[in-house]
């Protein structure tokens, strides 16, 4: 305090060392943007990574697959004007170029992963900042709230950074030129911010951090919505111009690029983060716009035992979990029928074969393929599970909880129990309406076998969450981290491992490998068996090895 | 010692985390009805004790036992004649009061009801608001209803009255009264000495983990300093030194004496000068206390 009275008396000399009045609103603004830097230098360097190892590795696949021009024609005619694939990956604008194809496939997924991130990163630092009342004990000093909020936004403008670093390199070293490198990990990058001012608006109207970011993911869904629809619905292309991820693809990279398409995330970015601050600006800390009930009459049901108050507790995510799946299967099963197998050469069976996609020319092979995408989906809310499982013990309500005549058994296996049943839940939405979208839109697929093929994203869920509660068991601080990255590793690695031609045991470790393509394939019950058996394994022993630790804050 | 006839019994308890011995070698018995008040300052070791009676933690080696129970290997038979109230209020957030209080009844089973909702009068709280929307007393008030309620036959509190206001603290003080009355043992973790002072038949006294002093008030205050205050008609006059005692002056005509033991060699050596007036006073808690932080090597006078 001393200081900045100091600094403010007309003709005070500065002595020497001193502050002088930048210096001070630079002084502490820079300390704090250290610290959230500091803050989400896990989360930043765990994406940072994933993106280089992504952007590294489909050039060097896409070369070692399709080494001449003929392949690339086959593949080009047969994979990338499917439906199916365009989904996720977006349209295509010249594949038949390693740069044109990096930048298909890494710009596509890669977005919506930065998108992830922009969320997160903004939720982080503008809602759960003020949610454990940190952010009062700042603006308590001599920070006022724009400068807090600034520095909340000098720090993800550098994790973004690290992350665009991550991406160039990963393009640099597989071989790409660095200047077209640069522009494609800022066209990926360019989604980042976006999601940033979607997250810091979001953090303003929410009360609490989990409906900030259920607000951001319901936005976040609805562009990555909006590019599907641009991207395979014909006639309705120029919904590209409205998300993020559209303006992504529509930059460019490596097929004549646009950088004036930039102008939009700019654009956007800073009216959502005016916006934002504005409504930061003028309302009390610790409350959002959206108003707050503090008050109600008891509800007393779910309340029996800790496994029923789980329940009760996870109710709203588990729903927005099985709306949003629900939902999203729907749509697939809708433009099944679209995929069209007429004009496909036998040559390219063989390419798809190798990219581990099965046949996906047919409607069931198209669906089979999506699948997979549900059995990452199930894979991570398992993951979520163990993660709140950990957040009651970091917060403490634990201790509360085991003070009681309740034993660890009780407690761990019933929320096990219940992520399982919730798995099982979500797989089967994902079987039923996919089936149901599939009927509306004119594709025959039998209802049993679309059971079947929700049923078969279980086993793979099962095994994720026993590994998840092993990890949470023995390094509790760890193990959100180490279920997510393990299911991500896993993924990309049956994704990518065969386009690199390694050894197949080693592309085998992977579970993803071993899933039947349902519903072209029958359910495989052996592989099931012995991923719900490892599963189980992983869960028993983590029940036991829970029993022995001390319980761990935060 | 046997642990069976005891609320509390820890054996040789001592906890380590990293290189840092949080509780070393704790030997402490708490009868059943007894309303022991465990003091010492931040990071004495009184939560860690907390957590290794409720097997929240695992001991580095001894054990603990809640009637006779093995707090580490049953935790959930030792907690069943058990409530507790942490230090700090954790509950969920979007839960309401009522909803909170008949959660942890159910959970813990044998609740007073008729009792809770006395309590909720007496602590007037507002049992229809969120948990997120109450002060930091507030909640530490629904814990202290919810754990009351129970009737438990042993209290565990740590620090209970933390953010309670004056008012609850009195609410708070009848209630441990009444708690007693009815034959409840309580386990009182605190640093409020008057609160202390007020409660606790017995008190024990921890300071990096150990046990340095143990007791009943009164015997604690035997073994302190006790302060004398003389004033005399005249001069104050020259006394030969004695042992354990220790005087200073305290005005023209008066001296303060600091005894430690009997002062009863004192009274002797003053009967042959001209007192004026003579006080004697115990103790208090907080002077006992402070004794034992003062001194560098921590020795205790027990």
């Amino acid at each position: 305090m001393p200081p900045a009275s100091a600094t403010n008396a007309p003709g005070a000399t500065t002595a020497p060392g001193a502050t002088d009045a930048a210096g001070l609103r630079g002084g502490p603004a820079l300390s704090l943007a250290r610290r959230a830097l500091r803050d989400a230098r896990i989360r930043t360097v765990a994406f940072a990574y994933m993106f280089a190892a992504y952007s590294y590795i489909e050039p060097v696949g896409y070369r070692h697959a399709y080494p001449t021009l003929h392949d690339r024609l086959g593949f080009a005619h047969s994979f990338a004007n499917n439906n199916a694939i365009r989904l996720f990956y977006g349209e295509p604008y010249n594949i038949l170029t390693v740069g044109g194809y990096s930048a298909w496939r890494v710009g596509g997924t890669l977005a919506i992963i930065a998108a992830v991130f922009g969320l997160l990163a903004a939720v982080r630092a503008l809602r759960t900042e003020e949610d454990t009342g940190r952010m009062e004990l700042v603006l308590a000093g001599i920070v006022d709230r724009r400068t807090a909020y600034l520095a909340a936004l000098a720090a993800i403008a550098a994790g973004i950074c690290i992350l665009w670093l991550g991406q160039f390199i990963g393009f640099v070293i597989g071989g790409l030129p660095a200047g077209g490198s640069a522009y494609l990990a800022l066209a990926t990058a360019s989604v980042i911010p976006v999601c940033v001012g979607v997250g810091a608006i979001a953090s303003q109207l929410a009360p609490t951090r989990r409906i900030a970011l259920e607000l951001g993911g319901a936005v976040i869904g609805l562009f990555f919505l909006l590019r599907v629809i641009a991207d395979t619905a014909s006639g309705l292309g120029w919904l590209r111009w409205a998300t993020p991820l559209g303006w992504a693809e529509q930059l460019r990279p490596f097929t004549g690029a646009r950088p004036l398409v930039l102008v939009l995330p700019v654009l956007a970015t800073a009216l959502a983060l005016v916006v934002a601050e504005r409504i930061a600006a003028g309302r009390d800390i610790g409350t959002g716009l959206l108003p707050a009930r503090d008050s109600a009459e008891p509800n007393l049901r779910l309340l029996s035992s800790p496994s029923a108050q789980a329940l009760r507790l996870e109710r709203g995510s588990l729903i927005v979990w099985l709306l949003s799946t629900g939902a999203f299967a729907y749509i697939l099963g809708l433009i099944a029928k679209s995929v069209n197998s007429a004009g496909i050469p036998k040559s390219a069976e063989r390419e798809l074969a190798k990219l581990g996609a099965g046949s996906v020319l047919t409607p069931t092979g198209y669906i089979a393929f999506v699948f997979i995408f549900f059995v990452l989906a199930v894979s991570l809310f398992a993951c979520a599970q163990i993660g709140a499982a950990r957040h009651e013990e970091a917060d403490e309500r634990l201790e509360t909880l085991l003070a009681l005549p309740i034993s660890r058994h009780n407690w761990l296996g019933g929320r096990l129990a219940l992520a399982a049943t919730a798995a099982v839940a979500i797989s089967l939405t994902a079987g039923i309406l996919t089936w149901a979208g599939a009927e509306s839109g004119g594709a025959r697929i039998s209802l049993p076998k679309m059971i079947e093929a929700g049923a078969n994203c279980v086993p793979v869920a099962l095994l994720f969450l026993g590994v998840a509660a092993l990890a949470y068991a023995t390094v509790p601080r760890a193990s959100a981290g180490i279920a997510y990255g393990l299911v991500t590793i896993a993924f990309l690695w049956d994704l990518v491992g065969s386009l690199l031609g390694v050894p197949k045991w080693l592309i085998d470790l992977t579970p993803f490998k071993h899933l039947a393509a349902v519903p072209v394939q029958s359910f495989s019950s052996g592989p099931a068996a012995v991923m719900v058996g490892i599963g189980l394994l992983a869960a028993v022993t983590a029940l036991e090895l829970f029993r022995r630790r001390d319980l761990l804050g935060a | 010692m046997t642990a069976a006839g005891y609320a509390i019994a820890t054996e040789r308890l001592s906890k380590r985390y990293g290189d840092t011995l949080a509780l070393d070698q704790l030997d402490l018995t708490v009868a059943e009805g007894e309303v022991y008040g465990y003091l010492g300052p931040n990071g004495a070791g009184k939560t860690t004790t907390i957590r290794l009676l409720l097997g929240l933690h695992r001991p580095s080696s001894g054990r603990a036992t809640l009637f006779g129970v093995d707090a580490w290997g049953d935790p959930v038979t030792a907690h069943r004649r058990v409530a507790y109230v942490a230090g700090e209020p954790f509950l969920w957030p979007s839960m309401t009061g009522a909803e909170t209080l008949a959660f942890l009844a159910r959970l813990h089973g044998g609740t007073d009801v008729a009792y809770r909702d006395q309590l909720v009068e007496r602590f007037q709280l507002d049992t229809r608001k969120k948990i997120r929307a109450l002060s930091k007393g507030n909640r530490q008030k629904v814990q202290l209803i919810a754990a009351l309620a129970t009737r438990a036959d042993l209290l565990l509190l740590d620090e209970p009255t933390s953010g309670l206001d004056p008012l609850m603290e009195v609410a708070f003080r009848e209630c441990i009264n009444e708690a007693k009355h009815r034959g409840q043992g309580v386990f009182l973790s605190s640093h409020i000495l008057s609160e202390v002072e007020a409660l606790c038949d017995r008190v024990g006294i921890l300071r990096d983990g150990k046990l340095v002093d143990q007791g009943t008030l009164q015997e604690l205050r035997h073994l302190g300093v006790q302060t004398v205050e003389v004033t005399f008609t005249g001069p104050v006059p020259q006394l030969a030194p004695l042992p354990g005692v220790r005087a200073q002056a305290a005005g023209p005509n008066a001296l303060r004496f600091e005894v430690s033991g009997s002062i009863g060699p004192l009274i002797s050596a003053l009967a042959e000068h001209p007192v004026a007036t003579l006080t004697s006073r115990e103790p208090s808690l907080e002077e006992i206390f402070l004794h034992h932080y003062d001194s560098s090597d921590g020795h205790a006078a027990g």
